[in-house]
């Protein structure tokens, strides 16, 4: 099969040393944390890296730190399956845990990182409509900065995000999520295993308490745009009043309307469009269905 | 640029050159002669690379020699102790769950890892468990129940 | 004979080197001073070769060739010869090779070839058969005249149309007349992968003092790719050596040159030093070969209580850039349009025609994959217009012993009618079940297939047993993974009368092993197991005479069995091991056997004067019947349960029967649900399994296998064959069951989640 070509290699123990070498190397090194991306698109010639800083040796980037009641940290580096089955997330953000259980295969979750997911900014993420949806703010390091993002604000387009030249998302910080809520992650594929979404739609509903009005709603959708994308115009209508059988389609005919994929050799962009409406029906009507503890339907 | 690694191969300590554009899979099929492990694309498309790696399974194709310094690798060369196979490869025969063979490797060693954590999983935990080997020849079948019939005799360690 | 073996669940021979990493695949050959290949492909779909400077490549560290077409200018071809090694002149598919390197190591074979530059002319390209057939089209193959071509296959000169044929029987437009209801619809299979876990791989070497190749690969015909090979050099068969290894899967994708012939060019300029040409998976996608995708237009007049009494059926067949073994795929494969019933009138023309893509030959099934969707959805769409059962109607037309087949042979052991009945049995056919609920939709179908092999072919075979009794079975058999040489182990052990593990089947070498026509067509079991059954009657007899001098009694009061000589009425005289020790002594020998089958000459093939070539010596059967759920939101489509029965003639070991029909259940759906080439320009855009999707194991359905044996009257034990039907019926099944669904009716492969929703619309406006 296809040999990596030759680069050059660099093994920093710590952030700052990490940092160093991105700043003096520039355009030319990028950060290697799982490799299940970088290595791939180095072997089909997509990027042609001089070097590669690996970023693994630097202690304390994948732990998953946070006591319950007060969010969690998830560092960079921390493997797909770490996060997966963490015991913290699985009980305190279990739609994470779905959405990644869905994304990839395990043995590549086995390598591949929650930082290195966010970072390759593919506009199929499946972390990151979860991460929306749990109001997941991201760490970014470089020499002479340190910022918090919130993961919504963080993709510009595809594989582009906020990041600089030297920059590295170091943790991703997750709130705790709302009692009285549910939220879920709905992929569409073509096969039931190992597949890239066609189309992503994450929900967040948290009850009010009072009948079914909402005191919040966040949505979010992949694949159907240049970035995963917060439905702010979906959530609006959610929140306008008690979540009715006919409001929660209506939303989800506002997330037809704001996804705009491309027609590509994966599905067409009407495909895409038409079912960002049925996911995100079932997305809600799930998450709703969470949150009041009952039986989820499909 | 040369690296030195050490690492446990099969409960073998081991020691290769290797650059850092070497793959895992490559340095243990080129420099150590382990030809079990396949490689079937080279892109963590198909699963027919995947070892242990610290009891966990890996696209090895996808990992840098370098990054195994200092691990426990485990490839299907290591199962069977001696003459005797272990469980998974003995109900791999049994129950006629090899075809032509070239998955058998990867889906072995990722059951080896599902029972070594879950020693009794339902048929969805094992679909899961081994959702990314691609089996061409459709063996899919005979696989978990070769899988279920290994259930209980396995150890953890083994 | 005492069948110990025979008829049993064996396990596997094969089974304990795979799952201990021992097995050595093509890809694992490692031989000394070994260089690895790579090559390079072309951009274009259709272009002229202006020039080639493969100077910078040259000066790669660790190259040791540079090979262009100029330097090795043959061809080859099965059936026609078209098919250069390397591009001359033109290019006529994106991932044609254009040139080659061969380099210490494979990071600087892949390395050298980005540094050769070439320049091309680009030309109009074409890739729609049916556009391709006329003569305005641009034309790929300009000298398709002068190839050198089986005679058997007819051109159509000046045209891109590489294989013409027709058939007819009887009256079909009298017979159009007379039906009660006309039905005239339209149907298209697509091309699909092969998609084996090993990708293909070879090694070759050119022994220039004697002029010979070995080559060491997987493909699945050793004397057929030694005979083509041989013929494009203009050299003699023994010149040619094919060393097999085990294969890590076929389906068809290894019955052509297709790493091999890289090797060999490569091979030619090393100096003796071997080259391994290993295949990426963007390779096997985009450059190997794929299944011929076809456009069916059927026509079929029935009276209304059912009965079949005209087809016409006209098929194009889209080649792609070379013949291969399309040729063969378009004139016999098209036959299998008629279906497993009786046609009293039909009429058959066959359009086999070059496109600017990639190469489509024998996939698994030869033709009946694409057939039988035609033919089994056409059936549902008769039966549905008439109020028939759909299972009734099968059943009213099916063949049944004694039938003639479309050429006038008489057609024996025939168990359609017993796998339709216990497939439909199988997942409670006619019973109610659950009709879904909410957003999704349950439904059931059922297809049914008529599957022939080669005929005639010759399998020929040496047992020969040592001094200890321990016996190497000498065959060409290659194990292409569906177990063919347990089975030929168990018919030797059976046929012999020794214990299975005193058996050994060493791989195939056409400088030792005898000829046999390969592992193609469901083929080995029948043909090579009649030889094996033959070598090993008359090793037996051998061994009864030596014991008879020996035990100085009359060998036909003694026979063999476990290894044991036995005695009538007086039970158990001597154990081989020593009957042998005693008449080898201390000097040692052996005893050596022949067997040899070909099916030409048996009374089985007569046929009307003249269509004895359209006889087969066996004819298999198969019927799945499927259950399937369909998500009415998101058009997809989930195949929960299917009922394979195959009639199999006699499993010699139902174990591997099993294995074959679950695994090509799997194939069958992942073909007809997942799989599809996406193509810009002639060029496939999705050239990874990523994005190439075949089923995973969550995708598994329910699959029960049916075994039915109607034991033929020739076949080693009354076996038949089982590999290659299996993949044909599941499309069919899966069209069929989503009308029982929803009432929409899909007539082309691949069913894909946006052509169910299409449907839906549209039955939704009428």
């Amino acid at each position: 099969m296809k040999r990596l070509k030759t680069f050059n290699y660099f093994e920093p123990s710590t952030l700052w040393e990490a940092m160093e070498i991105l700043a003096e190397q520039g355009d030319e090194a990028l950060p290697l944390a799982g490799g299940t991306d970088l290595l791939v698109r180095m072997k089909r010639g997509d990027v042609h890296p001089a070097s590669l800083v690996n970023l693994k040796r630097i202690k304390g980037l994948n732990q998953i730190i946070g006591e319950p009641g007060n969010g969690v940290t998830i560092g960079a580096l921390a493997s797909l399956a770490a996060v997966e089955n963490s015991p913290r997330i699985c009980s305190g953000f279990p739609v994470l845990t779905q959405a990644i259980r869905v994304l990839g295969i395990p043995s590549i979750r086995n390598l591949g990182t929650l930082g290195g997911n966010i970072g390759r900014a593919s506009p199929a993420a499946d972390s990151v409509p979860a991460l929306i949806v749990l109001n997941a703010v991201v760490t970014v390091q470089g020499a002479q900065v340190k910022k918090e993002i919130k993961i919504e604000d963080f993709f510009l387009g595809p594989g582009k995000t906020i990041l600089s030249t030297g920059e590295i998302i170091t943790a991703v910080r997750l709130p705790e999520q709302p009692s009285r809520s549910g939220a879920v992650y709905l992929k569409l594929g073509r096969r039931a295993g190992a597949e890239c979404a066609l189309v992503g739609v994450a929900a967040l509903i948290e009850l009010s308490g009072r009948d079914n009005e909402l005191k919040s709603a966040r949505i979010a959708l992949s694949a159907v745009s240049p970035a995963p994308l917060r439905a702010k115009k979906v959530e609006e209508i959610l929140l306008s009043g008690p979540l009715t059988e006919v409001r929660a389609k209506e939303a989800a005919r506002v997330a037809l309307e704001v996804s705009c994929p491309l027609t590509d050799m994966r599905a067409s962009g009407n495909y895409r469009r038409e079912m960002s409406e049925v996911l995100a029906f079932r997305a809600i009507r799930s998450a709703y269905q969470i949150a009041k503890g009952g039986e989820v339907q499909n | 640029m040369k690296i030195s690694i050490n690492l446990t191969i099969n409960g073998r300590s081991c020691q290769a050159e290797v650059e850092p554009r070497n793959t895992l899979l490559e340095v243990l099929r080129n420099n150590f002669y382990l030809t079990g492990t396949k490689e079937g694309c080279g892109l963590g498309d198909c699963g027919t690379c995947i070892v242990l790696v610290n009891g966990k399974p890996v696209n090895s194709c996808l990992m840098l020699a370098v990054d195994a310094q200092g691990s426990q690798v485990i490839t299907i060369e290591g199962l069977a102790s001696g003459d005797n196979l272990h469980p998974l490869q003995q109900s791999f025969i049994e129950k006629g769950a090899v075809q032509c063979g070239f998955c058998s490797p990867a889906m072995i060693l990722s059951a080896k890892s599902l029972l070594d954590t879950i020693p009794e999983p339902s048929d969805e935990e094992i679909k899961r468990a081994l959702s990314g080997v691609l089996c061409r020849c459709g063996s899919y079948k005979k696989i978990i129940e070769a899988v279920r019939a290994a259930v209980g005799k396995t150890r953890e360690g083994n | 004979m005492k069948l110990n073996y025979v008829g049993k669940p064996v396990l596997r021979l094969d089974a304990k080197e795979k799952v201990t990493g021992q097995a050595v695949y093509s890809v694992d050959i490692d031989l000394p001073g070994m260089l690895h290949g790579a090559v390079l492909r072309s951009p274009f779909a259709h272009a002229e070769i202006i020039d080639i400077d493969g100077s910078a490549a040259r000066s790669v560290a660790g190259v040791r060739a540079v090979v262009t077409g100029k330097d090795f200018p043959y061809t080859f071809g099965p059936m026609i010869k078209d098919q250069p090694f390397l591009a001359c002149g033109k290019v006529r598919y994106v991932g044609e090779p254009v040139a080659a390197v061969a380099a210490d190591t494979e990071s600087a074979a892949q390395e050298a070839i980005e540094k050769i530059k070439v320049n091309y002319r680009e030309l109009a390209a074409v890739f729609d058969p049916q556009e391709a057939a006329r003569k305005t089209a641009p034309l790929i193959h300009e000298d398709l005249e002068n190839y050198s071509r089986s005679p058997v296959f007819t051109i159509v000169p000046g045209t891109n149309i590489c294989t013409s044929s027709s058939y007819r029987l009887g009256n079909p437009d009298k017979g159009f007349v007379e039906a009660d209801a006309v039905f005239e619809d339209e149907f298209y299979v697509h091309a699909v992968a092969h998609t084996p876990m090993e990708t293909h791989a070879a090694v070759a070497q050119y022994q220039s003092a004697k002029g010979v190749y070995v080559i060491w690969s997987a493909t699945d015909g050793p004397y057929r790719r030694c005979k083509e090979l041989a013929q494009a050099l203009g050299i003699p068969l023994n010149k040619v050596r094919f060393i097999s290894t085990y294969s890590g899967g076929g389906f068809g994708g290894k019955g052509a040159l297709v790493a091999e012939s890289l090797a060999v060019v490569l091979a030619r300029f090393t100096d003796g030093r071997p080259v391994r040409v290993h295949f990426l998976r963007e390779e096997e996608l985009t450059a190997s070969q794929t299944r011929i995708a076809a456009l069916i237009k059927l026509k079929t007049g029935v009276k209304k209580e059912g009965t079949l009494i005209a087809r016409r059926a006209e098929i194009f067949w889209d080649n792609g850039a070379y013949a291969s073994k399309a040729p063969e795929v378009s004139v016999r494969g098209a036959l299998s349009i008629f279906g497993p019933y009786r046609i009293p009138n039909l009429e058959i023309i066959s359009k086999l025609v070059y496109t600017n893509k990639e190469i489509s030959g024998a996939y698994r099934g030869y033709g009946t994959p694409q057939t039988a969707f035609a033919c089994e959805v056409q059936m549902d769409i008769i039966a549905e217009k008439l109020g028939i059962d759909p299972l009734q109607i099968r059943l009213k037309n099916a063949f049944v012993e004694g039938d003639s087949y479309i050429n006038g042979q008489i057609l024996q052991n025939v168990g359609v009618t017993e796998t339709l009945e216990k497939a439909a049995g199988g997942i409670d056919w006619g019973k109610p079940r659950s009709k879904g609920s909410g957003t999704k939709a349950r439904g059931r179908g059922i297809a049914t297939i008529i599957k022939g092999t080669k005929t005639p072919t010759e399998s020929k075979c040496v047992i020969k047993m040592d001094s200890d009794a321990s016996v190497t079975v000498i065959s060409s058999v290659v194990e292409v993974g569906a177990g063919q040489k347990t089975i030929m182990a168990q018919i030797a052990a059976d046929a012999i009368g020794v214990p299975l593990e005193f058996i050994s089947i060493p791989n195939a070498d056409t400088q030792h092993t005898p000829y046999d026509f390969g592992q193609t067509s469901s083929r080995t079991t029948y043909h090579m197991g009649n030889a094996i059954c033959a070598a090993g009657l008359e090793l037996r007899k051998r061994i009864l005479h030596i014991a008879g001098d020996i035990l100085k009694t009359d060998p036909s009061k003694l026979s063999v069995s476990d290894g044991k000589i036995i005695e009538e009425s007086k039970g158990e005289r001597m154990a081989l091991q020593e009957v042998l020790a005693k008449k080898f002594g201390g000097p040692g020998g052996a005893i050596v056997a022949e067997g040899s089958y070909c099916p030409s000459d048996s009374h089985m093939l007569n046929a009307s004067p003249g269509l004895k070539s359209m006889s087969s010596i066996f004819w298999t059967f198969a019927t799945q019947a499927v259950e399937v759920e369909v998500d009415t939101g998101t058009g997809v489509v989930k195949v929960l349960e299917v009922a394979a029965a195959h009639d199999v003639g006699r499993a010699i070991n139902p174990m591997s029967c099993e294995q074959q029909i679950e695994g090509s259940v799997v194939m069958g759906v992942s073909n007809a649900l997942f799989e599809e080439f996406r193509l810009d320009k002639g060029r496939v855009m999705n050239d990874t399994l990523a994005d190439y999707k075949i089923a995973t194991i969550m995708d598994l359905p329910k699959t029960t296998p049916i075994l039915v044996e109607s034991y033929h009257a020739e076949g080693p034990f009354g076996a038949k064959g089982v590999g290659e039907p299996a993949a044909a019926p599941i499309g069919p099944a899966i069209s069929n069951a989503i009308f029982d669904a929803l009432g929409i009716r899909i007539k082309e492969l691949p069913i894909t989640p946006e052509k169910v929703l299409e449907a839906l619309r549209k039955k939704k406006k009428e």
